[in-house]
């Protein structure tokens, strides 16, 4: 790889990586905004949505969905 | 599969069994529950629901008793000739199971489960549709459905989903292992309907009440009530009142009004009969013994007499009479004629238990019969031939079924709905269109839907509306004391207060508010059906009783058909002929004939042999009540029933050595010895089958509870509830407002089978903690204890609060669908950046797993409107933020994203899951298991804890003043079972009443501890874990599990010098939540007062408090004339810093001023000379705010401002 085709490794989640999820948006109406993962409450299967996206599984039609755990490194101080 | 496999193992001892749970936990059984005790103490909830769904049950019984409505048309002033019937009836109810509504299309699974319900905060229901059918004059029927809405349905009853499900069913359905059902979730909280106690059905009772007199002029103390109880549950109260002449008048209540009639009408409206037969159907034939009783028979004769005034002769004439009273109360339709209407009247109001459908005149003959029994049984009351019966006692009462009571209402709203609201549709229809009579085609095409669209048939919010308030809305009262208080939350703290609410009977909020402590007594009647421990101190000391653990409740009638023929076989006269010195024979309140006082015990023992025995057709659960005759004792007789909502509880019939079944009414005449070396031959017909039958679930929980003092059982049996336990494993599924966890739960070394029978190892509810009994460092005085640091450090009593925080957008919105949305999750365009420093993520909500502090964001939104495309679109730009304000760290456990069952519905509710991890602290409540409770008062560190000769050191130390008042011996049986439990590896049976006076427990445990190498007495010599010397006395260490208690100090303290005040008096606001103070009262006051410590009480009093500095007027003494100046060329910011008294001040008149003195400026451009006289004073607050009250009444203070 040649320095000119690196790009720096960006932290923060609000960037627009190009290739992960972002395809195959599944939405049903085409809600806006970042879409996030989420977990269906019956099937377990992963789902990404979009703001105005209606609540359900997509693969079970489940109405509770539960938010993943975060990737982000959590730390708290040991006492 | 289950069927090749064993079938699952029911059978459990006192022992750990570790590697059967742990299987029974990681394959949970395909076949049954491995704990039926558990199914069995809550099967009257769901068996009492099942009745009112199941075919022939309750609502079809009720529809019968409802019976056709007629309405009119035409004009209501004029009389019924030429007007149309419009005849309607309800044919059945159909409930269905919960389903996802049709308008939901995106999924093949349509089942609603009970866990979806819990987690998306809604009601678990299931549709209700009711066939009506009409017809108009003689026409044919017409069917037609309609909606009623959606009714809570019971966890685990046949109108559920879980009905019979397997353990491991449950499990993937997202329930509990072991989930028992009973309670209905209502908007996502478990609630139960409570069990009642009320009056035992179709027993006329005689009852000596004072305040019968206080009914009216004439009115005695004594009557005679029945509370008679339709096939559908629904019971009518008849009562006789004795009246001061000799007389007796028949008092009933209907719609909430009470009615008053001659017994004598009713004699006669019933049967046709005549003087002579109801004189000798009271008094005997002539010549019996009776005749002679002058007090009897000159009563008889009045009441006889004194109805001749009505002039009513013969039945027809009678019933017409009453017909034409009762016309309106009855709201029957105006063409049916009096007699009928008298007919009517007796059908629904009159002992309706002994046929309230279709009367036959052989049931009118029945009710004749009653009638006059409760005269006669009236009669030797107030004659003092018997006793009162007593309400207050268990013997005469029965439990009111949640799912009876569920029955119930659902009647009423059904009869209201065809009754009363469709009448005022109709009413309004014919005024508005009055060419459209009921034979025409457009009623008929409108009747079905147009019209009964207009009713409230929303039958189903009715109910969910009683379920989430306990709020009874009803045109009757259901012949119920109370309006509220009927359905409470079915806590789920720990799996030991859950139980509980099962097992749990009220009295009633009535008897909460009377004055008199006769309702809470603790009746010997109440062995064996109420236990006797397990109820709270305080208010609902006596009221709140839970059933003993063998106590079951009837929730079916048992078919006791055969048992009129066999008593008449037995030598029972039917006819009334010959009455003298006989005593009655009856079943479920209905009269089967006499015999002689010989023959009725002959009878009552026969019965019951064959009713053990299982033999000619009498069930064992009869309750068969033989009553001798006595001096002034119990009317005597056989009273049999059959009915459900009975307590029955087993015990063993010697005479067959098989399980018998007595219910209330007829133990206090049976001689039950208790335990198998009490029985007296001859006299003993019965043996209880364990004495620890009488207790409940939670008081056997109690071990070697006979060795403690009483009082201390019952606060255990309180703090069991409280303690923080496992309240399940299914808690990721559940969203609870609170929940407490135990993290280091363990199963106690020292318990009861029945711990093991009632699968309590699957709630651990404490820990095993080695405790000595010493008074050491001083830091357990008072009941404080000292935790070892390094026990706490292990684990000992760690515990978590789990709290759900519901964020719902649409609140107060009608629909949850796209265009209705006003408010969305997320940022506003151009904030997003901001969340990422708040900790939540791109989608507005937090990131699970994070910590949040006081004041951090917890989730945010935006106002959003609906684009022409569909999209949403922002509105202001605005990001709102919902925060976090407790003080206390917690932790993101879940994010749950909620949908509407349409599943078209975009997001609008989340709920978010905090944990709130508590690691005990030095001022949290920990409790043993014999009412000892204490608090930690130090986190001793182990290198200066006392240590023994072994090495051990205790992990809890307690004060041994804890002992000799409250005489908790249980406490120390179980430190010498624990710790022979402990050294031995052995689970300790703790059952009480194990040991007597032979075999001492102190003795059993002692020799286990010798074996062990350890001193017989459980003392071992222990040495100073400071100076390393030996203490001077041995100490008793043992092993006891100890339970940590929900109150926390986190939850509690309440600290303050300064902070929040109220405005209008400058005095600190009340209240913990709001960072508020603690008020000193009248008394602290005196008592720093009397201590001299002035200083302290106006630091607390004032300078904490509405300490001001205020300006007043020296000379005129008043605070509200003094006022500040202005003036042009003061500092803009200061002021003058000059303050005048306006009323002392002379206002310049003119230009110019005499020239005195100083002149001011008010502000208002007036000017003043004088008023100089003022100064700043320190008062109180409210002395101000007072000052000005009593201005504004025309009062002045003046204070006399001195230099002090």
């Amino acid at each position: 790889m040649s320095r000119e085709t690196y790009e720096a490794p960006n932290t923060g989640s609000g960037s627009r990586a190009p290739a992960l999820g972002r395809g195959n948006a599944e939405s049903a109406l085409g809600g806006e905004g970042p879409a996030t993962q989420y977990k269906c409450g019956d099937c377990n299967a992963q789902m990404k949505l979009k703001r105005g996206d209606p609540i359900r599984c997509l693969d079970c039609g489940h109405r509770v969905l539960y938010k993943e755990r975060t990737k982000r490194m959590v730390q708290f101080e040991a006492r | 599969m289950s069927s090749k496999r064993k079938p699952t193992n029911t059978k459990w001892s006192h022992e750990f069994d570790t590697l059967r749970r742990e299987n029974l936990f990681k394959n949970p059984p395909q076949d049954h529950s491995a704990y039926p005790l558990l199914v069995q103490a809550i099967s009257p909830h769901i068996e009492s629901f099942n009745e009112v769904f199941r075919e022939g049950g309750l609502v079809t019984k009720a529809i019968r008793d409802i019976g056709t409505k007629y309405y009119l048309d035409g004009d209501e002033r004029t009389g019924p000739a030429g007007k149309n019937v419009l005849s309607i009836r309800v044919k059945d109810v159909v409930v269905q199971k919960a389903m996802l509504p049709p308008s939901n299309k995106f999924t093949t699974k349509r089942h609603i489960f009970p866990a979806e319900c819990r987690e998306r905060h809604v009601t678990y229901r299931g549709r209700m549709e009711a066939n009506l059918q009409y017809k108009v004059n003689n026409g044919d029927w017409h069917s037609f459905t309609r909606d009623l809405g959606q009714i809570p349905i019971m966890l685990m009853s046949n109108k559920c989903h879980l009905e019979k499900n397997s353990p491991d069913l449950l499990v993937q359905r997202h329930e509990e292992a072991e989930e028992l059902g009973g309670f209905f979730v209502v908007n996502g909280i478990e609630k139960i309907i409570r069990l009642l106690i009320v009056n035992r059905r179709n027993f006329p009772m005689g009852i000596l009440r004072p305040s019968f007199k206080g009914r009216g002029a004439a009115f005695t103390q004594y009557g005679i009530l029945i509370r008679s109880v339709r096939p559908d549950e629904t019971s009518q109260t008849n009562v006789i009142h004795y009246l001061e002449d000799g007389n007796c008048t028949f008092r009933f209540s209907w719609r909430k009004n009470e009615y008053l009639i001659p017994v004598m009408m009713i004699l006669k409206a019933l049967v046709d009969t005549n003087d002579r037969a109801i004189f000798e159907g009271l008094v005997g034939l002539p010549g019996s013994k009776a005749t002679k009783n002058s007090f009897l028979t000159d009563r008889v004769e009045l009441l006889l007499r004194s109805y001749k005034h009505y002039g009513l002769y013969t039945k027809r004439k009678t019933r017409a009479f009453l017909g034409k009273k009762f016309r309106i109360q009855l709201g029957v339709p105006d063409t049916m004629s009096n007699y009928d209407c008298g007919t009517e009247f007796l059908r629904k109001i009159v002992l309706v238990h002994l046929g309230n459908v279709d009367v036959t005149e052989a049931q009118d003959n029945d009710k004749f019969k009653m009638l006059l029994f409760m005269i006669s049984k009236l009669y030797a009351l107030v004659g003092g031939d018997c006793c009162g019966d007593n309400p207050d006692a268990v013997q005469n009462q029965e439990i009111l079924l949640g799912g009876f009571l569920y029955g119930m209402i659902l009647k009423e709203r059904l009869e209201d709905w065809l009754g009363t609201n469709l009448r005022l549709v109709l009413r309004d229809y014919l005024r508005k269109t009055p060419g459209n009579n009921f034979a025409t085609q457009e009623f008929a095409k409108q009747l079905p839907v147009r019209l009964m669209g207009r009713t409230n048939e929303n039958i189903g919010q009715a109910l969910e509306y009683f379920m989430s308030t306990g709020n009874l809305v009803s045109p009757t009262g259901l012949d119920l004391q109370q309006v509220s208080g009927f359905t409470v939350v079915a806590e789920k703290i720990n799996f030991l207060r859950f139980i509980s609410h099962f097992r749990m009977v009220h009295r009633g909020s009535f008897f909460a508010q009377l004055k008199t402590t006769t309702v809470r007594k603790l009746l010997p009647e109440s062995w064996g059906f109420l236990c006797p421990v397990h109820t709270p101190d305080g208010s609902p000391c006596g009221l709140l009783n839970h059933l003993s653990h063998k106590c079951k409740i009837m929730t079916k009638s048992v078919n006791a058909s055969a048992v009129p023929q066999l008593v008449v076989d037995l030598g029972v006269v039917t006819g009334s002929s010959d009455i003298d010195e006989a005593v009655i024979v009856t079943l479920d309140g209905k009269v089967l004939g006499w015999c002689t006082p010989k023959q009725s015990l002959l009878i009552a023992d026969t019965l019951r042999y064959w009713k053990v025995e299982g033999s000619h057709n009498v069930p064992k659960e009869l309750e068969i009540c033989y009553v001798p005759r006595s001096q002034g004792g119990q009317y005597p007789g056989i009273y049999m029933s059959s009915s459900p909502s009975r307590m029955i509880r087993p015990v063993k019939y010697l005479a067959l050595d098989k399980e018998d079944f007595v219910g209330p009414q007829e133990q206090p005449f049976m001689s039950i010895a208790v335990i198998e070396p009490e029985i007296v031959s001859g006299e003993s017909t019965h043996v209880e089958f364990d004495p620890t039958n009488i207790l409940s679930i939670l008081a056997n929980m109690t071990p070697f509870s006979d060795f403690n003092q009483s009082p201390r059982n019952m606060y255990q049996c309180q703090m069991g509830k409280q303690s923080m336990g496992t309240p399940g494993t299914a808690t990721r599924y559940r969203s609870d407002n609170k929940t407490y966890r135990l993290q280091t739960g363990q199963t106690p070394i020292v318990r009861a089978p029945l711990h093991n029978d009632y699968g309590f190892d699957n709630f651990p509810n404490g820990m095993n903690a080695v405790v000595a009994v010493i008074s050491y460092t001083g830091y357990d005085m008072d009941d404080a204890m000292i935790i070892n640091k390094s026990a706490h450090e292990r684990g000992f009593g760690h515990g978590t609060i789990y709290k759900t925080k519901k964020i719902d957008l649409s609140e107060g919105q009608r629909s949850r669908s796209i265009t209705y949305m006003k408010k969305a999750f997320g940022f506003a365009p151009g904030d997003e950046a901001k969340g990422r420093q708040g900790g939540i993520d791109e989608d507005g909500l937090p990131f699970v797993g994070r910590l949040v502090q006081d004041g951090d964001i917890l989730c945010c939104w935006h106002t959003v409107y609906v684009d022409a495309s569909g999209a949403l679109k922002n509105r202001d730009g605005v990001t709102h933020y919902e925060k976090y304000k407790d003080g206390e760290t917690a932790f993101i456990e879940e994010v749950r994203l909620i949908g509407g069952e349409n599943g078209s519905d975009p997001l609008s509710m989340i709920s978010i899951k905090l944990r709130v991890p508590r690691s005990p602290v030095i001022g949290d409540k920990f409790s043993s298991r014999h009412g000892q409770k204490g608090v930690a008062s130090q986190k001793w560190p182990m290198i200066d804890m006392p240590f023994s000769e072994s090495g051990m050191q205790p992990d809890v130390i307690i004060n041994p003043h804890a002992f000799p008042s409250r005489m908790t011996i249980g406490m120390f049986v179980e430190s010498l079972a624990g710790k022979a439990g402990a050294l031995h590896g052995l689970a300790q049976d703790s059952t009480p009443f194990r040991f007597d006076e032979e075999n001492t427990a102190g003795d059993y445990f002692g020799h286990q501890l010798m074996k062990a190498g350890y001193n017989y007495y459980g003392n071992e010599p222990m040495y100073s874990g400071i100076t390393g010397e030996e203490l001077h006395a041995d100490i008793y260490v043992g092993l006891v599990y100890y339970q940590r208690l929900r109150h926390m100090v986190n939850d509690k303290f309440q600290v303050r010098t300064t902070g929040p005040i109220t405005k209008l008096t400058g005095q600190p606001i009340k209240g913990r939540k709001g960072g508020g103070g603690i008020r000193v009262g009248e008394m602290e006051r005196d008592s720093l007062l009397a201590h001299g410590t002035a200083f302290l009480l106006q630091d607390r009093l004032l300078n904490c408090s509405d300490y001001q500095k205020s300006w007043i007027c020296k000379s005129c003494g008043t605070f509200i004339s003094t006022q500040p100046t202005v003036s042009a060329y003061a500092n803009r910011r200061k002021g003058t810093g000059k303050v005048r008294c306006r009323q002392c001040a002379r206002k310049i008149e003119g230009a110019l001023g005499s020239g005195t003195g100083e002149t001011w400026d008010d502000g208002h451009g007036q000017r003043w000379v004088g008023g100089e006289d003022t100064t700043i004073v320190a008062v109180p607050g409210v002395l101000k705010y007072l000052d000005v009250e009593l201005a504004a009444m025309g009062i002045k203070l003046k204070y006399n401002v001195g230099t002090a």
